[in-house]
């Protein structure tokens, strides 16, 4: 897809502002939360998409970041703990013409709902999935969270994580995902862009956001530091439509704070809502050809 | 004459046993019979034993039946393995292979049999044919000679089959059919067992199982979406959809498991469309947490159940009617889900329209309780009318609704406007969490009582639904039973035999299970002095949910066994002549 810039043209006014995808509802985040900042770049990123909030289906799991639906005016549907990719593909499959996006926590994605990821990625619907990883379990203050990293102490690990984190960044692109990308609160311009390029991606696509937990989080992770720690792929030269190069950056999820967009599918291919609209048009009855 | 004839068979994987009731059945189904053939298996995915009961009769069937007529051995080991679904009795002729070796008086079975015939089987297949393959049409051979089955349709059913497969192939098929005929006529069985005609005009009929009519009705009721995972016996409802949904604008997901195939449904729903997930016991208990999720934002949704033997794996290919508790009660919470149980093949459509009308109407999953026979056995039916039906869809917001949207809005019947994505105005959060109207989260104690009040008082006119029950026989009646799913065929027959027998019994099947409809349970209880339920479950799961919310009569028994069990309708008839001599004796 074409962005007014790329075409040379003055960039039209946009149909919306942010206020118009912002709800009434307050947020439940402590102050400070890494998510204030996800939820602002998506109005962001939504005003540079142009499509109406009731052309919207937002859906979620179960966690402090999986709240977020409630606070757009899009058509929200906060379900269980694990199961927001399984719901979405079906409201995808039931209506291709909606935007459909997806969000959660680290251990809503890559936990109790892990073992739908592979499976969203390789029907390849075309669905925007934010995680905000912020390596812990917030809403029950505290636990070990599927991406904490080995050794941590948290409030089931006292003496110390005696497991491996999971690399999300890594097997989403192991696993065939057209577009990988990770971005931080802290930078809020480059945080914005990667919602919107992962919106216009014609396919699965995937958000990483390091979202630090102001309360139960590494104080390593928070925003003041992640200003001093991210790297930014583009301004590294880094090509992102080479996915072995990109894997192998991934290797450092958890090590170097890389942002920006990993791997982008230079030549997707169809969606699993555009086949079924192929297929729906190929059996259904056509009316008789001529008249009488 | 025989009005009535049930033929039960058994034999080894490879012995076409199965087959030949197939092909039995089309025979009846082409000459206008009525029949109901259920096939029973171990659990291995080929070979080991197999077994099918053949029942043809001149009016329509009601259940596979009770003892045989006929019993047909290829092997003892095999037919003794199905024990009680495969019943003989002193009235039944029992057909077994010669190469067993067992002599006519030395069979292992507990009863004397009307009559035994021991047949060379194996050795007519291989003289005739040249192989032991041809075994089943000695046999089909056998069974149309002695009880005039339809000698013709057979035959032309046996070119159908072979008829692909070479001149050769063919004519040692037909060969080995005529040698079952020869010897049939050739060693005729004492009068009376040939069947009677059977009516005409019943060319228009057809044979199929409950899983391929519940995925007819389904497409028939709208739905345009279904999510679900491979699972003994409900798999096929799946593999019958996915043919023609596309066609009607739908789609179809084999999910990559139980619980993604009931969540893609529910997305589903909330973007609008009529959905459907379907499984079979352990499925339902993984679902359980995604059906409260339905519940609370109050989505359509149907999910049928095809209950198997449980608890866990149970016995996967064997009908069972234990899966009622874990369907009223599947997820936690104060919450209700509607149950629908068809009775018998041909009803299992009207149930699945009932149940996304009911999904529509009220906003809220419908569970059907199908059971692994229903969905399996294969029944000869009349063509489905459907011009009775009515289809209903969900309540949804008007303009003026739209202004200032209120999706949870308190109304007296406790239904609210529902919208969906696409829909201007319409955007509302839809969620797991406690809700107000408008649907915003709340912990708020009086809120939720409010909605858990709103969720539960829509169905209240549900179990005013009176034409969800179907009543037999005199309302004075002194003896009640109550029947349901599949069992109630059985129930059905026996009640109409003890009438016959003036028994004073009257029969009470519920097609809607739950919620318990207190007020129809309390009226067929006001003449009774008896009343016993009749299920397929070793606890009795029917008779402890309606104790759970009626007066039930002092006499309230329970007449239970565990799935793969089947009742027959006679012993159910002894069960009531009991009773009733019980009554006499105590009022004496």
């Amino acid at each position: 897809m074409i962005s007014p810039s790329e075409c040379g043209c003055p960039p039209p006014a946009p149909a919306f502002t942010p206020k118009d995808f912002r709800s009434e509802l307050k947020p439940i985040w402590c102050p400070g939360c890494g998510d204030y900042g996800v939820v602002t770049a998506l109005y962001r990123a939504l005003v540079a998409i142009g499509r109406p909030p009731h052309e919207i289906a937002f859906i979620s799991g179960i966690g402090c970041s999986s709240r977020i639906p409630g606070y757009t005016t899009a058509y929200g549907f906060n379900t269980v703990h694990g199961r927001a990719l399984p719901v979405a593909q079906g409201i995808k499959m039931a209506n291709p013409d909606l935007l459909v996006l997806v969000a959660g926590g680290d251990g809503d994605g890559f936990s109790i709902g892990g073992g739908h990821v592979p499976h969203a990625i390789r029907r390849n619907l075309d669905l925007t999935y934010i995680v905000m990883d912020n390596h812990i379990y917030g809403l029950t203050k505290g636990q070990l969270s599927p991406t904490t990293p080995r050794g941590s102490v948290t409030a089931s690990s006292t003496h110390g994580s005696m497991e491996d984190p999971v690399n999300p960044l890594l097997y989403t692109l192991a696993y065939g995902a057209g577009f990988v990308a990770q971005g931080v609160p802290a930078d809020m311009e480059g945080l914005t862009r990667i919602i919107e390029e992962a919106i216009r991606y014609p396919g699965f696509s995937f958000v990483n956001v390091q979202s630090p937990c102001v309360t139960f989080g590494d104080p390593e992770d928070q925003l003041k530091v992640q200003k001093t720690k991210l790297k930014k792929l583009a301004e590294m030269g880094h090509d992102s439509s080479d996915r072995l190069r990109a894997m192998d950056l991934a290797q450092e999820y958890s090590r170097s704070l890389y942002t920006g967009v990993f791997y982008r599918n230079p030549n997707p291919p169809p969606t699993y809502d555009s086949q079924i609209r192929a297929r729906q048009k190929t059996l259904q009855p056509h009316p008789p050809e001529g008249g009488e | 004459m025989l009005n009535d004839l049930i033929i039960g068979m058994a034999g080894s994987g490879g012995d076409g046993i199965v087959s030949a009731g197939e092909s039995l059945m089309g025979a009846s189904a082409r000459e206008g019979y009525y029949a109901i053939l259920t096939k029973s298996f171990g659990s291995q995915i080929r070979g080991g034993e197999s077994s099918c009961r053949l029942r043809v009769a001149t009016t329509p069937v009601l259940n596979p039946g009770g003892a045989l007529t006929a019993a047909v051995a290829l092997n003892w080991e095999d037919f003794l393995r199905f024990g009680g679904e495969l019943p003989v009795d002193s009235n039944t002729i029992v057909i077994y292979e010669q190469k067993t070796g067992v002599a006519p008086d030395a069979i292992p079975l507990r009863v004397k049999p009307a009559v035994v015939r021991c047949v060379p089987i194996e050795e007519l297949a291989k003289k005739n044919a040249g192989t032991l393959q041809a075994k089943n049409n000695v046999v089909l051979g056998l069974l149309a000679g002695w009880f005039g089955l339809g000698r013709q349709a057979i035959l032309e059913g046996i070119r159908r089959k072979f008829g692909k497969k070479g001149a050769e192939v063919l004519a040692g098929n037909e060969r080995a059919y005529a040698a079952g005929l020869a010897y049939a006529d050739e060693h005729p069985l004492p009068d009376g067992q040939q069947l009677a005609p059977a009516a005409p005009g019943g060319g228009k009929r057809r044979v199929t199982d409950g899983n391929e009519l519940c995925a007819e009705a389904a497409l028939f009721s709208g739905c345009r979406f279904f999510g679900g995972y491979p699972i003994t016996p409900a798999t096929e409802i799946m593999q019958h959809l996915q043919r023609d949904i596309w066609k009607h604008g739908g789609a179809l997901l084999q999910a990559e498991d139980e619980i993604a195939g009931i969540a893609a449904a529910v997305g589903a729903s909330f973007a609008g469309a009529k959905a459907m997930t379907a499984t079979s016991g352990p499925g339902l208990s993984l679902k359980a947490e995604v059906l409260g999720l339905a519940s609370i934002t109050e989505l359509p949704l149907v999910c049928v159940n095809v209950q198997r033997g449980g608890p866990s794996t149970g016995l996967p290919t064997k009908t069972e009617q234990a899966d009622l508790f874990a369907a009223a009660f599947s997820s936690h919470g104060d919450s209700v889900r509607p149950i629908l149980a068809p009775i018998s093949v041909e009803d299992i459509f009207g149930i699945t329209v009932e149940a996304f009308n009911i999904a529509e109407q009220y906003q809220t999953p419908v569970i059907v309780l199908s059971d692994q026979e229903i969905a399996q056995r294969k029944d000869v039916i009349d063509p489905v009318d459907t011009s009775g039906f009515k289809l209903v869809d969900r309540l949804k917001p008007t303009k003026e609704d739209l202004q200032n949207y209120t999706r949870f809005k308190f109304t007296d019947s406790g239904i609210s406007p529902l919208s969906h994505p696409g829909m201007k105005g319409g955007s509302y959060l839809a969620a797991g969490i406690e809700h107000n109207e408008r649907g915003d989260p709340t912990s708020n104690g009086e809120m939720h009582e409010k909605m858990n009040d709103k969720r539960l008082r829509k169905f209240t006119p549900l179990k005013q639904r009176r034409d969800l029950f179907r009543i037999e026989g005199d309302p004075a009646a002194t003896i009640g039973v109550i029947a349901w799913g599949g069992v109630a065929g059985v129930a059905l027959e026996a009640v109409r035999l003890a009438v016959a027998q003036g028994l004073p019994v009257k029969l009470l099947i519920p097609k809607l299970l739950y919620p318990v409809a207190e007020e129809i349970y309390q009226e067929f209880f006001q003449s009774l002095e008896h009343c016993v339920v009749i299920e397929q479950s070793q606890q009795g799961q029917l008779h402890r949910i309606i104790r759970m919310w009626t007066n039930v009569p002092a006499r309230f028994t329970s007449f239970a066994k565990s799935g793969a069990n089947p009742f027959s309708p006679a012993e159910v008839v002894a069960r009531l002549t009991a009773i009733a001599s019980s009554l006499s004796l105590s009022t004496r």
